[in-house]
């Protein structure tokens, strides 16, 4: 980590914030936030907040709604898992032809493998929405377009990590079946199978409860699903149905990431995907069962949706390209645009990732305000930003600000849940040495916690940023939020010449993205 | 004057057997006390229940005649009165050296002064002095933790104690693991430390470096086996005390 | 990009780092085992439960494989509650009239309606009038069917709490004490809720940003937007004239917090559009028997009664693409038809 060479002369540490205070510096957000806040709270709808919150304690338990909520929840779970199986399925094929080791294996030269990776940024670099919303127009509203627009982006993801697993592993005892004269298809299979499928899992599971707030936000935007009621219960403002369908998803996803976690211990999944190490993966026939389960539970599932893959072939094309007036689209205020993108993803990333460890350290290591933040923060994970937008506006005038605050919500519980399992990763120790010489239990886990944890979950969060740069767009209808609001406007207008433009440049930014994060996680993960 | 430690029948329960049973043990100012006891015997209970971080299941505490105290701010300042030196040190690695050894202070600064420390180079001199105590210089005190050697880290710790100010010194195996010189180094170096108004508590092993204590406990299987004033104890006869304590362990017995 | 070295996964697997020493409890893992069981076997049930308004996919689903589904649809302007009280009865009533199966699929926004329609997903739409000319755009031979007899001369009103002080006024030329107030549209894609009443504030002199925040809300809906200008959420809104008189009559708008203050002058608005191929996949002449039955809806039938009533009207009348020429034209002014 951090070597400050003996002979650094001492002034050059001045004012230089040590590792427990940089996880806190982006909050420092919240101080202009706060100060343009009054001036955007019109306060018209204290009433609605009210009742909206009362409803929590009252949901509707009319037999009807709760079966349409049950039903609904059965799809978008439905659409989870088959767009996960499919990603995963994606994923494996892609990132097998996008690793170098593969390719040099197989064929004895690796460059196809960087182009390949190269190709695969593109489907990456779109939200799940936008693919949703455009295989909406080519495909129709099929159940399949659900389904694709989860796999296609998570599968690329996928493909990405295992590449670079694969490409990371040690490759002697490949070398060794290939010299042995085993065929390269075996030989693979053999070498790099069995230390791969931990790591594949662990962030396969990872990538399942993604699918879920996925299928449940691609709802919110029609395609189907317990999102669609929550979206029209929402509108009309029908409190009590809304919190049925919320209380119902809470439940299904705490299960689903407690099993998750389960599984994770129970397998043995690696802390790190450093598969050098032994005593990784502990129950190899468990997890190879579970893999071999997954087809036949996709079939079931994807008839039992009405899943039809033949859809596809029946595509149209995007109407009115033919007529498409590239000279509106070059007049859109790009630049306006493009600064409203970067600004609100900035302003949501550092409000959700400073937010995380403030809260952890007003809450302090007391049981009720841990139980307290953690229901927060998966009621952050549970609302699609969207509703929460909408919700907002009761309040506040729409703007970057509220777009802001909508997306940080989502991500602060995300980011939230990723800090509380690192920190039960940290231990007590230090902790409890600093209570014992008698600071206060903030103080001590200030000190003792945040720092082991500082570097890793900032390199998470400049990840989290990348993403939430994706995500912009399902903010969009809050209004005056960049690229995402324009883009809604467009695509309800049939521009298909402006949605085109927007979702390339859209791919760009997040590519651009991509690199910046991926060079800030470096170096902080490598120290300085 | 009410001893610094007074431990009157304390019970902590354990999976198969007691942790401790029934062990009383009153330290008083100027007094330097070796604990010692195979591995398992529940040294490191003791001293858990010692500086509070462990309440035992029946039994008495009391720091310098007082209860652990109900209040927050009195039970911190309770605690800011013993320093331990913990078996791991229990450093913060990603912190400068100055920064943890004002960490010990923390428990009389507020927040303001906590977050400064996370800034700003604080309390320099004091900081200095401390690590001359601990023979090392005062170049070390930019630097950051992870950096140091093994030794330097133990004396940081060491000079950690120093800064909290404590009357009560505890330490848990702090010469575990280390070279036979550094041992004897460090040991004199806490020896010193623990004069009158301060007593010091220290666990150890091996039994090899009893010289410069004046009373020695015996703990075995979570019952205290005996508590001697070094002063009136014939070689032989602790010899004696220390067969029965180690019986049956493979650690060897004397040097 | 392909930047090797660490990854999501890396920092992912760092952070989520799981615990390793922590054997779960033995009640606890089963419990975990028969949720992950349950959860997997969820999905399964989705046909099984699936009332009205489950979702759209089972309902899709059998017509791609070939059954004769006439599939129905409409722009959802009001509440779901009674879309889905009043379409299924239409389904029922059609299906009896033309002897086939007759679906109803719900939808979440008006664009997604259209987009439905152009790719074939939906037969017979209940559209807007803003939103049937981007249908027929888009659907070169779609046919527009019917529509009310309110929809002719229909008309927008203009609402506001009573909270925000705002008085009735006569005259267009009142849009102009909007200036400087907090205002929502519906969907923006509505014509009653949105498209004619920007006209006519543009008319009046109001532009757009001059409202407070400088941009005006969409609430999605009629009936949100009556419930939000009745919560002063926003000083003022504008819906459509049936939704507001049935809102009204059910007590779901409160006079003493929302008011009227003007009712804009008449348009054509909704009206029923069928895709061009209908005759080809239900036989010949299935268009017109189609027209037919709708027209022939009238209040002596106790079912088709019902039906009227949900609609707000007394019977559907004959329709033609061209009456919506002038909601076309203001579609293009502002920027809603290309």
């Amino acid at each position: 980590m951090s070597t400050a060479p003996l002979s650094q002369p001492y002034p050059l540490a001045l004012l230089r914030p040590a590792a427990p205070l940089l996880p806190l510096l982006p909050a420092l957000v919240l101080l202009p936030v706060l100060a343009l806040l009054p001036g955007l709270v019109h306060g018209g709808g204290w009433d609605l907040i009210g009742r909206f919150a009362l409803a929590a304690l009252t949901p509707s338990l009319d037999p009807v709604v709760i079966q349409a909520a049950l039903a609904g929840l059965a799809i978008t779970l439905g659409m989870a898992l088959l767009g996960w199986i499919a990603s995963l399925a994606l994923g494996v094929v892609l990132g097998l032809a996008s690793s170098r080791v593969v390719w040099q294996v197989c064929g004895g030269c690796r460059w196809p493998a960087g182009m390949i990776r190269r190709l695969l940024a593109l489907p990456r670099s779109i939200h799940e929405l936008l693919w949703g919303l455009l295989l909406l127009q080519l495909v129709g509203l099929q159940p399949v377009v659900a389904v694709l627009a989860i796999a296609i982006p998570y599968g690329a993801l996928v493909a990405r990590v295992l590449a670079d697993l694969l490409d990371g592993l040690d490759s002697r005892r490949l070398e060794a079946l290939r010299s042995a004269g085993a065929p390269a298809p075996a030989a693979l299979l053999t070498a790099l199978g069995p230390p791969l499928l931990p790591g594949l899992l662990s962030y396969g599971g990872y990538r399942l409860e993604c699918a879920l707030r996925s299928a449940t936000l691609l709802g919110v935007f029609g395609l189907g699903g317990l999102g669609t009621d929550l979206k029209l219960t929402l509108q009309s403002l029908e409190f009590r149905e809304l919190w049925t369908g919320l209380w119902l998803l809470l439940a299904v996803m705490l299960t689903l990431e407690t099993l998750l976690g389960w599984l994770r211990r129970r397998w043995l999944m690696p802390r790190r995907l450093d598969l050098r190490r032994g005593g990784v993966g502990g129950r190899g026939r468990e997890m190879l069962l579970l893999l071999l389960a997954l087809p036949p539970l996709a079939l079931l599932v994807g008839r039992a949706l009405g899943v039809d893959p033949q859809a596809l072939l029946h595509g149209q094309p995007l109407p009115g390209l033919d007529s498409a007036d590239w000279a509106g689209v070059w007049a859109l205020p790009w630049l306006q645009l493009v600064a409203g993108t970067l600004l609100l993803t900035l302003l949501a990333a550092a409000l959700a990732v400073g937010l995380a460890p403030l809260q952890l350290l007003l809450a302090g290591p007391g049981r009720w305000g841990q139980g307290v933040l953690r229901f927060s923060w998966a009621l952050g994970r549970l609302w699609p930003p969207p509703l929460t937008a909408l919700l907002l506006l009761f309040l506040l005038q729409p703007g970057v600000i509220t777009a802001a605050l909508a997306l940080g919500f989502h991500n602060l519980g995300i980011l939230g849940r990723l800090l509380l399992e690192s920190s039960e990763d940290v231990g007590p120790a230090v902790e409890e040495a600093l209570s014992c010489a008698g600071s206060g239990p903030r103080l001590a886990l200030l000190y003792g916690r945040l720092s082991p944890m500082a570097r890793p979950y900032l390199a998470y969060g400049a990840y989290r940023a990348d993403v939430m740069l994706r995500e912009t767009v399902v903010v969009g209808l809050v209004g005056a939020a960049g690229l995402g609001s324009q883009l809604l406007e467009s695509l309800s207008a049939f521009a298909w010449d402006q949605v085109l433009a927007l979702v390339a440049v859209y791919a760009l930014l997040t590519l651009a993205g991509e690199e910046l994060s991926d060079r800030l996680r470096r170096s902080l993960l490598a120290g300085h | 004057m009410p001893p610094l430690l007074d431990l009157q029948h304390i019970h902590v329960a354990g999976r198969d057997q007691p942790r401790l049973h029934d062990v009383t043990l009153g330290i008083t100012a100027g007094e330097r006390v070796a604990l010692l006891g195979p591995s398992g015997a529940g040294k490191s209970t003791l001293l858990a229940v010692a500086n509070g971080l462990l309440t035992p299941e029946a039994g008495t505490v009391l720091w310098s005649g007082e209860p652990p105290a109900r209040s927050p701010r009195l039970r911190r300042r309770q605690r800011a009165r013993i320093g331990t030196l913990w078996q791991d040190l229990r450093l913060i690695e990603e912190l400068t050296v100055q920064q943890n050894l004002n960490a010990a202070r923390l428990a009389r600064w507020g927040w303001p002064r906590a977050l400064l420390n996370l800034l700003l180079p604080l309390e320099s001199e004091a900081n200095a002095a401390a690590l001359e105590q601990v023979g090392l210089g005062a170049e070390l005190l930019a630097c950051s933790v992870a950096a140091l050697s093994g030794g330097q880290r133990q004396r940081v710790a060491i000079a950690r104690l120093l800064r909290q100010e404590p009357q009560l010194l505890l330490a848990d195996e702090p010469l575990a693991s280390l070279d036979p010189r550094l041992a004897t180094e460090l040991l004199e170096l806490l020896l010193r430390q623990a004069e009158a108004p301060r007593a010091l508590l220290l666990s150890l092993h091996r039994p090899d470096l009893l010289r410069g204590f004046d009373r020695v406990v015996g703990l075995r299987r979570g019952r205290l086996l005996f508590d001697r004033p070094m002063a009136f104890l014939a070689t032989s006869e602790l010899e004696a005390l220390l067969a029965e304590l180690y019986r049956g362990e493979a650690v060897g017995l004397m040097p | 990009m392909g930047t090797g070295g660490t990854t999501q996964a890396d920092d992912l697997a760092d952070i989520v780092g799981q615990s390793l020493r922590m054997p779960m409890p033995i009640r606890l893992r089963a419990t975990a085992m028969v949720a992950g069981l349950s959860l997997a076997l969820v999905p399964l049930l989705a046909p099984l439960t699936g009332g009205p308004g489950a979702g759209l996919p089972p309902a899709l689903a059998q017509q791609s494989q070939g059954l004769k589904v006439l599939r129905i649809s409409a722009i959802p302007d009001q509440k779901p509650e009674k879309l889905n009280r009043l379409y299924p009865l239409v389904a029922q009533e059609l299906s009896q009239q033309l002897g086939v199966t007759v679906k109803y699929v719900p939808m979440v926004d008006y664009p997604a309606a259209v987009s439905a329609f152009r790719t074939g997903d939906l037969d017979l739409v209940w559209f807007g009038g803003l939103t049937g000319v981007q249908a027929r755009l888009q659907k070169s031979g779609a046919k527009v069917v019917a529509q009310r007899d309110i929809d002719a001369s229909f008309n927008s009103i203009f609402i506001a709490s009573t909270r925000s002080g705002l008085q009735p006024f006569r005259q267009q030329k009142g849009l102009t004490s909007l200036k400087g107030r907090r205002f929502t549209f519906g969907s923006e894609s509505s014509t009653s809720g949105r498209l004619m009443p920007q006209y006519f504030l543009t008319q009046a002199g109001v532009k757009l940003s001059d409202f407070a925040d400088g941009a005006p809300g969409f609430s999605g809906s009629h009936d949100a937007t009556i419930a939000l200008v009745s919560s002063g959420a926003y000083d003022a809104g504008v819906v459509n004239e049936q939704v507001w008189l049935s809102s009204l009559k059910d007590g779901k708008a409160n006079p003493t917090k929302v008011i009227a203050l003007w009712k804009s002058p008449g348009y054509q608005d909704y009206h029923w559009i069928a895709q061009p191929n209908l005759d080809q996949r239900f036989g010949k002449g299935f268009s017109s028997r189609l027209t037919k039955a709708i027209l022939a809806w009238r209040p002596s039938d106790p079912k088709q009664k019902q039906i009227l009533e949900l609609f707000g009207a007394q019977k559907f009348v004959p329709a033609s693409a061209s009456s919506y020429g002038r909601i076309e034209q203001v579609g293009r002014q502002i920027g809603k038809i290309r």
